[in-house]
């Protein structure tokens, strides 16, 4: 049976198991390869995808809860040129060592933006804690959202969020 | 810089697998040779360059990039010496060739923080010797002596700046010009980008999802492997029943491998959803069946027994004993621990004719030659090994277990496939660091130290690894033999293979003046699989010298800064940073109410690092405030990834410090995800400073020493937040 949802604005129709999560479906049926598998746990963030704009932890989440939904992964916010603020801002700071878990870590703290432009750091805290980063580059992801954060403020411009959302 | 696409990754490691495999010398010598490829229209000076018609150039990177920053550190090297900008360079990974080799271990091999110290001259000079022979090929053209041509930028210009050529203009020249007698090498006065270059080269890629890691390859007609392993170590399969296995969906085979059980299937999640439907039975007859108390039994009892061969003997410290005024003498145990790499192990393999490639993130691609063909009936020739993007290294990655595992499966099914480790298969199956036992006692007169006498007690991890290594080092000889090599390897040490330091490494270098001083290793291997965890001897005799270091100072009545300081009088570069680190944190200062510093100096893999941590507790749990960090690593090639590296060797030595502890009972791990293996977060991870020392010594690591200083550093701060001393790791608070 074909399970419909949209990923990064397209409709996809995949015919695999419906209890499938959708981390797998992403990375080996769509491609979508920067979304990673860290723990298969919810437990490390690695995976993290927005579904309808809320993260949540792909790897524990199955094919049948999707159905419908709108799934947005980091390669549905890296523009066509140059990179998402939060990406530069990451990029910047010199925020990844190993990297791997770094697609996590943004779309937590994209989540987190679109919900809180100015976050605190307890804020910070309380959206980043879900995801762990073996290298530990948690004072560089902070400063990094903060960044963002501050360049947000000071642009008129509006930023979109690639999947034709704003950040905040 | 150019993202590397998978499409990319595979054409070029394809192209140049053959074509860098042969011919090439060592730059500097006179033998180097030179080649223009008529097919490919570039030039190769050199094991570790490539530069075509216009002007392209691409740097073969021989050390793997798993965080710690060689991709960017190595390639600025070559970017310097070359006179190009980092930012234009393509890098791909290298093939197993022996230009390759780490020359410090005869290996290809990725680890003891040993990449820039030793590609710090070779890289270099393969930068400067193409530069030269392109400035050779333009002075040939303009007729004028080489010494009036300068570069910039990929081009080369005549010294009155009205001619100018490009290096792409140049490379069929080039190729025909001989390398000059020394190499000239530039003036550190004249560096663009060493010790100023603040990117990294992989950021891009990895800020977009885009970078490719050993678990992303990909191969047409793919299948995917879950392996059950034996749950207690050295168990074997006794029966299996896998009929209801093989009935669920997308299940293609399962197979039988001297690791475990594997179930291969059209999908990853049906392979692993298969593998919980096995039902197998375990041959215990050579299973170790040990508790983890069990093991510290047997270290306190070998301990008893054997007093250890002695590593170090300075004065007398009988002596000193009956000299002595007071005594100390106190026991600390460091538990196993597990690498966890936010990349799970995994190794992708396809049969081709005659051999096998494979795709994995490994830190030594010649020993994952050995891996695969000891697990098929092909030899290390046969396997060719494609190194990726590597997420979390922490030395987990010099052990290839699963790259033999993979090697097997794929051999029995004849498809090609892909093995994922669970993250339960990654902390139950591990390569640990070994549980240590460390008893110290100290001699104490007239208010001064004057013995030290340090036994170590836990396995050679050597004797472990020897078993890949010793193969890797002498590839030519028949499979029947590589048993033997191992064994050869470990007796032969210091004349074959190097001395296994790892036991005592950290302890042997007891850094204070004092003038009776014995520090000893008694062997004891509990039979459990140990490897090398991030800064390996130095993880935990660090904790056991800054440790002892601080009894010693709060028995004499003296403050551990200066205890410290004083002893170090002589041993300038540990002075600095042990200095440089207590004036940031305003150690001796008032401090906030319920905080407290703890400092620890430690040198490890020829880098200096002083940390003081600031702590406090709050609601029964330890909080860490701010790590004040200060490093000598000789140049700082990057500053900003030098700094970079200190941060995530503190967190992760903070990690293992208040969590870490892999338990074994009756021989099975009872971690087994990061709910019971926690990890520090954002919540919990403490703001860092860190600060460099202006130096001109050459460089060294920066991967490993930002570890062994945080260990002890805290437990000192816990001492002064509660008088009560943390002798077993990780520190546990009383309730």
């Amino acid at each position: 049976m074909s399970i419909s949802f949209k990923v990064n604005g397209q409709v996809r129709s995949l015919d695999v198991d419906a209890d499938t999560p959708l981390l797998w479906a992403l990375r080996d049926e769509l491609g979508l390869k920067g979304t990673k598998f860290g723990c298969g746990a919810g437990l490390c963030g690695a995976c993290t995808v927005l579904f309808d704009g809320s993260p949540i932890r792909s790897c524990s989440t199955s094919l049948s809860q999707v159905e419908g939904h709108d799934i947005t992964t980091i390669e549905g916010i890296t523009p066509a040129e140059g990179l998402h603020p939060l990406q530069a801002a990451w990029s910047e700071h010199n925020v990844p060592q190993c990297g791997y878990c770094q697609s996590g870590q943004i779309m937590s703290a994209l989540a987190l933006l679109r919900e809180n432009p100015s976050p605190s750091d307890d804020d910070i805290d309380a959206a980043m804690t879900g995801n762990i980063c073996r290298c530990g580059t948690y004072p560089r992801i902070r400063e990094a959202i903060k960044a963002a954060a501050e360049a947000r403020k000071t642009s008129d411009a509006s930023v979109s969020g690639g999947d034709g959302r704003a950040v905040s | 810089m150019k993202p590397i696409s998978r499409r990319g990754f595979l054409k070029v490691t394809m192209t140049s697998g053959g074509a860098l495999a042969v011919g090439f010398t060592l730059p500097g010598c006179s033998t180097f040779k030179t080649g223009f490829d008529e097919k490919e229209q570039s030039w190769t000076p050199n094991a570790w360059l490539q530069v075509d018609r216009q002007g392209a150039v691409q740097f073969t990177l021989d050390r793997v990039e798993m965080g710690q920053g060689t991709y960017t550190g190595l390639t600025t090297l070559a970017a310097e010496e070359l006179d190009v900008d980092p930012e234009t360079i393509d890098v791909v990974f290298a093939p197993v060739a022996d230009p390759y080799k780490n020359p410090l271990y005869k290996l290809q091999i990725t680890g003891g923080s040993t990449s820039m110290r030793s590609s710090w001259l070779q890289i270099r000079e393969a930068g400067a010797g193409a530069r030269a022979l392109l400035v050779a090929a333009a002075a040939r053209v303009w007729q004028v002596d080489p010494s009036n041509c300068m570069t910039r930028d990929g081009i080369v210009s005549d010294s009155n700046g009205q001619r100018s050529l490009s290096y792409g203009q140049l490379v069929e020249l080039a190729a025909k010009e001989k390398l000059p007698d020394p190499l000239p090498l530039k003036d550190p006065a004249d560096f663009r980008y060493i010790g100023h270059f603040k990117h990294r080269l992989d950021a891009h890629a990895k800020v977009t999802g885009t970078a490719v890691y050993g678990i992303d390859s990909e191969l047409p007609d793919l299948t995917y492997a879950s392996l059950l392993r034996p749950p207690m170590v050295g168990g074997k399969i006794g029966s299996v029943d896998d009929s209801a296995a093989r009935a669920m969906s997308g299940v293609i085979d399962i197979v039988q491998t001297r690791h475990g059980v594997a179930v291969v299937a059209e999908k990853y999640w049906q392979a692993y959803k298969a593998r919980q439907a096995l039902k197998v039975s375990w041959n215990q007859e050579d299973a170790v069946l040990k508790s983890t108390a069990d093991v510290f039994a047997e270290y306190a009892k070998a301990a008893d027994k054997d007093a250890g061969s002695t590593k170090r003997d300075d004065g007398d410290y009988d002596e000193a004993r009956q000299d002595a005024d007071r005594q100390l003498e106190v026991t600390y145990e460091q538990p196993f621990l597990a690498h966890a790499t936010m990349e799970p192990m995994n190794c992708t393999a396809r049969l081709t004719e005659g051999g096998m490639e494979i795709w994995a993130p490994t830190q030594a691609p010649d020993l994952g030659r050995i891996a695969a063909a000891r697990d098929t009936g092909l030899s290390p020739d046969d396997v060719t090994v494609h190194t990726t993007f590597i997420g979390g290294g922490f030395g987990r990655r010099l052990s290839q277990d699963y790259i033999g595992e993979a090697a097997a499966i794929c051999w029995q099914v004849k498809r090609p496939v892909k093995l994922v480790w669970s993250r339960e298969d990654d902390m139950q199956h591990d390569v640990y660091r070994p549980a240590m036992l460390h008893r110290l006692r100290a001699t104490l007169k007239k208010g001064e130290l004057t013995g030290w006498d340090h036994q170590i007690t836990g396995p050679d991890l050597m004797d472990w690894y020897a078993r890949d290594a010793a193969p890797a080092q002498y590839p030519w000889t028949p499979k029947f033999m590589w048993g033997a090599l191992a064994r050869i390897g470990i007796l032969g040490e210091g004349l074959i293979a190097p001395v296994d330091t790892s036991a005592y490494e950290g302890a042997v270098e007891y850094p204070y003046a004092v003038p009776n001083v014995v520090v000893r290793h008694t062997k004891a291997d509990a039979g459990i699989p140990v490897s090398y965890w991030r800064s390996v001897g130095h993880s935990h005799n660090a904790f056991a010298v800054e440790t002892f270091m601080d009894e010693v100072a709060h028995a004499l009545e003296k403050d551990p800064y200066e205890f410290r300081a004083h002893l170090l009088r002589k041993d300038p570069r540990r002075l600095a940073v042990l200095q440089k680190a207590a004036d940031m944190a305003g150690w001796g200062k008032p401090l906030p109410k319920g905080h407290a510093q703890g400092i620890a100096v430690h040198r490890s893999f020829e880098t200096y690092v002083a940390e003081v941590v600031e702590a406090s507790i709050e609601f029964g749990e330890v909080k860490l405030h701010k790590v004040f960090c200060a490093v000598d690593c000789g140049r700082a090639v990057n500053p900003d990834i030098v700094r970079m590296q200190m941060e995530s060797g503190i967190i992760f030595g903070l990690t293992a410090a208040l969590y870490g502890e892999i338990d074994f009972k009756d021989g099975v791990v009872q971690q087994s995800n990061f709910q019971n293996y926690r990890m520090l977060r954002m919540d919990t991870a403490p703001r860092i400073e860190v600060a460099i020392i202006e130096s001109e010594a050459d460089p060294t690591g920066v991967g490993e020493p930002g570890v062994p200083p945080s260990l002890p550093a805290l437990g000192n701060a816990l001492f002064q937040l509660t008088g009560k001393r943390q002798r077993r790791l990780p520190f546990k608070l009383e309730v």
